[in-house]
């Protein structure tokens, strides 16, 4: 990367940013495991931050999506994953429509490296953090040169979740929280690089069909099964690998955190 | 853990689940007391195995969420009420039933719909049969509770006649209907077993979510949307789901994830999740953004503040002040900025602006030692400035305000305690003075006729003075209450010579009684003002002061003011100066209120009473006289009334004198009513008080010009007083208006020391013939 947007190296804000520190002590391991363990922590962070920040989950989602596709891109020592992270969150909520302030990114995640710490004073290093924040997203907008909108799942998924609804019996539904797992799940899968390497309506439909397994829900069988109906191309085996996948995440928050 | 669900899943999934729970959630004390339970549920099973030992691992190890109860958030939804608007305007996409395109079986669907289908659901059918007991209806598809679809499952459905509502006409209510029609009817009961459905037009049988919805007959266009759908999807088999889906408008809306998220009962703002780290309950709430923003923008503002501080200790106050504000706008209502702030104010002089600042710290932190410490001394330095501007009761409530505050400083308890005397002296003088006006008013009411009967008296015994004199005492009590300035009375008197030596005889009387003669007068103007009042609005009348006399005298009960010789006459002017301080101040409170904008109509006023002054000069005297002995005759009554009136609410007022809040409430009610009696009693006042021949001039010409306390007099008066207080500049205007119509009249001259010397004499001859006189009538 050329330009002004590429002196956002990871050094200048090495005082905040624990990374550095955790990543050296798992060199043992192959790089793409601990790539991969990297990404899932910051994008708890990015899940995280959310929460704090009042963020809805299709701006949480977009962030992560954004954050995933940048390090597709980009090697991931090349830049601090935090800061593109904070940044992600700013985009995201603009693309998404629901603008978080850098200050309140900044401060959540300042507290989130530095818990029970009190808030940054309003001097240079704030200022430049805000800086970093404001550059690192126009890093971001080139580096995907600018497409930065993508179909979430989740109006599937709650489109989906009517539908099924209405196959069953209203009582056995208000008794299964189906629509809380299947949200729950659809929420975590954007720990990893899945949600970018699966179609939404897939993901949708795999995170449907994992919560009502969960509960031993049975639907009436047809002639065609009802994630067959709800998209046309998928497969058993598409929904078999995106409920691994989703599950090697739940497997991965023992490993990591 | 929710058991029954529990037992639902192993069911399902089989003994393999059960082995994998078991070793996954040894520790869970909550699985273990259902353990049991739940072998069981396994042995029940079909013992198919799902063969995905990854999902039953993932169900074991995270069962304590999923089947936590606190996990299911979502409250049963009640749908249904938007069902209507949601059609028209679609806010998300309305899709056709899933097993339409599932294409599950017939006999399934059958049994699916007897399984679910409720009482209070809606249905739509269209009439193939009319009996004389009611119509059938072939159900084309569910409108509300329910989404199936039902039109080739050939289901029928009774509507009996009875649950046809009447029109109130005699016809047959079934004469209304044709087969054919379209009907919206409410299920009314489902035999499960012999497979009857029967449905309702009555709207109560609906279930409370759908009231909105009217049954009976509909139009084709009235059909529900996922029915025409379905219908276009079964027709072209082009149209699948995701087809639909993504055609709808519904599904285009920006919102349509909020909305939904609330349709199906997921909060998003407590997002649930499985993973262990991401769990609501480890969320603090001090991590939130909302909560660090705030303490930070308490601490970058606390900084400001003591930068601040630093340039106030400097001297640099506008540094300060830029400081104190900066702070003000990263956190408004940051306490430590209010006081500053509200210090530097007070150090600069605008004490309202430092009390609001530290009253606003006090709102949002009570027990603020500094503000409150501030506000206190505040509050006494605003009470002094009152105090000098003579708005005794405010500066008083002030003073309240200080001790409640802190009711241990001694500036405050000083201040209150000066204060409170000089209002209760006051007050005393005005309750005594009112007390005499009652007794005036009870003689008063005849006094027309008793004058003209002693005029006539008069002049019959023309010679005989002692014995004219002695007439009646009280009756010449009541002459000297009407012609409160002498000019006038002289004219009044004019045709009959003789009278002039009462006349001086009046004026010694009255120079014994002045104080009761112009609060006499107040108290006419006064009720003049409240007669005006009280046809505009009758709980405005006429309130007593805030503090009662009651409870003042009580407390000291000292030297009564009954008693007066002439050698108390300085003492009374004192304490007459008192008493229009105390008036004053109710003009002056208004004043307090006011804005610029407001002395500015203020000022208007004034100068438009001037002209109204000067054109009831122009009248002739004679009329003006007439019309106020009418007027007086009148007053008199009122006086009475409102004396009762006066003691009821001093009474009430009394015992809630301890609020604070009540008293101040008071005196902005009374402000109102007595402003017109401050007003005159001070123009009664300014002969005496005044030390300018200006002043005295125009005194002496209002009172010439109109008998008593006419209300022009009594404004234009009001009018000088204000100009006096108010401004030098404004003054000085006024009274030039005044100087060339200024008429003085030897009567205008009260003040004692004035008075030349051969008058003492005269005075002393007539008060031995007052003596006499005052032995006449009890012979």
């Amino acid at each position: 990367m050329e330009g002004p947007s590429s002196r956002v190296p990871s050094t200048q804000h090495g005082g905040l940013w624990p990374s550095g520190g955790r990543d050296l002590c798992e060199e043992t391991e192959s790089d793409p495991a601990r790539d991969m363990k990297t990404h899932f922590r910051v994008c708890r962070f990015i899940m995280e931050t959310g929460v704090k920040l009042g963020m809805r989950s299709v701006p949480v989602a977009t962030a992560c999506v954004l954050y995933h596709h940048f390090f597709e891109r980009v090697n991931i020592h090349a830049y601090e994953p935090y800061l593109v992270a904070m940044s992600c969150v700013y985009l995201a909520g603009k693309v998404e429509e629901q603008h978080i302030r850098t200050r309140d990114i900044i401060n959540v995640s300042h507290r989130y490296f530095n818990s029970g710490s009190p808030p940054l004073e309003c001097d240079k290093e704030f200022w430049d953090l805000r800086d970093s924040v404001v550059q690192c997203e126009l890093l971001i907008l080139r580096q995907l040169n600018f497409h930065v909108s993508f179909e979430s799942p989740h109006k599937y998924l709650l489109h989906y979740l009517l539908s099924v609804r209405a196959l069953l019996n209203r009582h056995a539904w208000s008794r299964t929280p189906v629509a809380e797992t299947s949200w729950a799940l659809l929420r975590d899968c954007y720990h990893g690089t899945m949600c970018i390497h699966h179609k939404p309506q897939h993901i949708a439909i795999a995170t449907l069909y994992l919560a009502l397994n969960s509960y031993g829900v049975e639907l009436p069988v047809g002639e065609r099964q009802w994630w067959q109906v709800l998209c046309e191309d998928v497969t058993e085996a598409d929904i078999d690998t995106v409920i691994s996948d989703l599950l090697q995440l739940y497997d991965m928050e023992a490993k990591c955190i | 853990m929710d058991r029954e669900l529990l037992r639902q899943c192993l069911t399902y999934h089989g003994a393999s689940l059960l082995d994998k729970l078991k070793c996954e959630q040894t520790e869970n004390p909550d699985f273990q007391a259902v353990v049991s339970d739940l072998s069981k549920a396994t042995s029940e099973s079909k013992g198919e195995e799902q063969g995905k030992p990854l999902v039953e691992q993932f169900i074991a190890r995270k069962a304590d969420i999923l089947f936590c109860p606190t996990w299911k958030i979502a409250t049963c939804q009640k749908e249904g009420h938007v069902e209507e608007e949601e059609e028209a305007a679609e806010p998300y996409a309305t899709m056709p039933p899933l097993e339409l395109f599932m294409e599950v079986s017939y006999e399934e669907r059958r049994s699916m719909l007897y399984r679910d289908l409720e009482r209070g659901d809606i249905v739509v059918g269209r009439i193939n049969n009319i009996r004389e007991y009611g119509f059938f209806l072939t159900l084309l598809c569910m409108a509300g509770g329910l989404t199936r679809d039902v039109e080739d499952l050939e289901l029928s459905a009774l509507c009996h006649i009875r649950e046809i509502p009447t029109t109130g006409n005699h016809d047959d209510p079934l004469s209304y209907y044709q087969i054919g029609d379209f009907i919206r009817a409410g299920v009314k009961d489902i035999d499960r077993y012999q497979e009857k459905i029967t449905v309702s037009l009555h709207q109560a049988s609906l279930s409370s979510n759908f009231e909105h919805i009217k049954l009976g007959v509909i139009t084709r266009e009235e059909l529900p949307v996922h029915y025409s759908r379905s219908v276009r999807a079964a027709n072209d088999s082009s149209e699948t789901y995701e087809y639909i889906l993504k055609s709808c408008h519904g599904y285009h809306n920006p919102s349509v994830v909020d909305y939904l998220l609330e349709k199906v009962g997921i909060t998003d703002t407590h997002p649930p999740s499985m993973m262990r780290g991401l769990q609501s309950k480890l969320f603090q709430e001090e991590d939130f953004a909302s909560a660090i923003r705030k303490k930070q923008s308490a601490s970058w503002a606390l900084k400001c503040v003591r930068a601040g501080v630093d340039h106030f200790k400097h001297g640099r106050h506008v540094e300060a002040m830029n400081e104190y504000n900066k702070a003000l706008e990263i956190d408004t209502n940051n306490v430590e900025a209010l006081v500053a702030r509200g210090a530097l104010y007070a150090n600069k002089g605008s004490i309202l602006k430092a009390i609001t600042d530290f009253e606003l710290a006090l709102e949002s932190c009570p027990d603020h030692r500094n503000a409150k410490k501030y506000l206190c001394q505040t509050l006494v330095e605003r009470g002094k400035q009152l105090e000098e501007q003579e708005k005794l009761v405010t500066a008083e409530g002030l003073y309240r305000r200080a001790l409640a505050l802190d009711d241990s400083n001694p500036e405050a308890q000083e201040a209150l305690h000066k204060i409170s005397d000089t209002i209760q002296k006051s007050i005393r003088l005005r309750e005594e003075v009112l007390a005499k006006e009652q007794v005036k008013a009870k003689t008063s009411q005849t006094s027309a006729d008793k004058l003209r009967k002693i005029l006539k008296e008069e002049k019959r015994m023309k010679k005989k003075r002692k014995r004219s004199a002695s007439s009646s005492s009280s009756c010449s009590v009541s002459i000297k209450s009407s012609s409160s300035s002498s000019s006038s009375s002289s004219r009044r008197t004019s045709k009959k010579k003789k009278k002039k030596h009462r006349r001086s005889e009046h004026r010694h009387k009255r120079h014994r009684r002045i104080s009761s003669r112009d609060s006499r007068r107040s108290e006419e103007g006064k009720s003049e003002e409240v007669r005006k009042d009280k046809d505009e609005d009758e709980v405005e009348w006429y309130p007593a002061p805030p503090n009662t006399s009651a409870t003042f005298l009580n407390q000291k009960g000292g030297p009564g003011f009954v008693v007066r010789d002439e050698e108390e006459v300085e003492e009374k002017d004192a304490e007459e100066k008192r008493i229009c301080r105390l008036y004053s101040l109710s003009a002056a409170s208004e004043n307090e209120e006011s804005d610029s904008s407001r002395k500015e109509s203020k000022r208007r006023d004034r100068e438009a009473s001037w002209t109204k002054k000067r054109s009831s000069m122009s009248r002739s005297p004679e009329r003006e006289r007439s019309r106020s002995r009418e007027r007086r005759d009148k007053n008199g009554e009122r006086g009475k009334e409102y004396n009762r009136r006066n003691s009821d609410t001093s009474r009430r007022r009394s015992s809630g004198e301890n609020s604070r809040r009540r008293v101040s409430c008071s005196s902005a009610d009374s402000e109102y009513s007595r402003k017109s009696s401050v007003r005159s009693e001070y123009s009664g006042n300014t002969g005496s008080a005044s030390k300018h021949s200006d002043n005295r001039m125009r005194c002496d010409l209002s009172k010439r010009n109109s008998l008593d306390g006419g209300r022009y007099e009594v404004r234009g008066k009001r009018e000088n007083f204000e100009a006096e207080v108010k401004s030098d500049s404004k003054r000085s205007e006024s009274t030039g208006n005044h100087k060339p119509s200024g008429v003085t009249s030897a009567a205008g001259e009260r003040p004692k020391k004035e008075l030349p010397a051969n008058l003492l004499d005269i005075f002393n001859q007539i008060a031995q013939f007052e003596k006499e006189k005052a032995v006449g009538p009890k012979k």
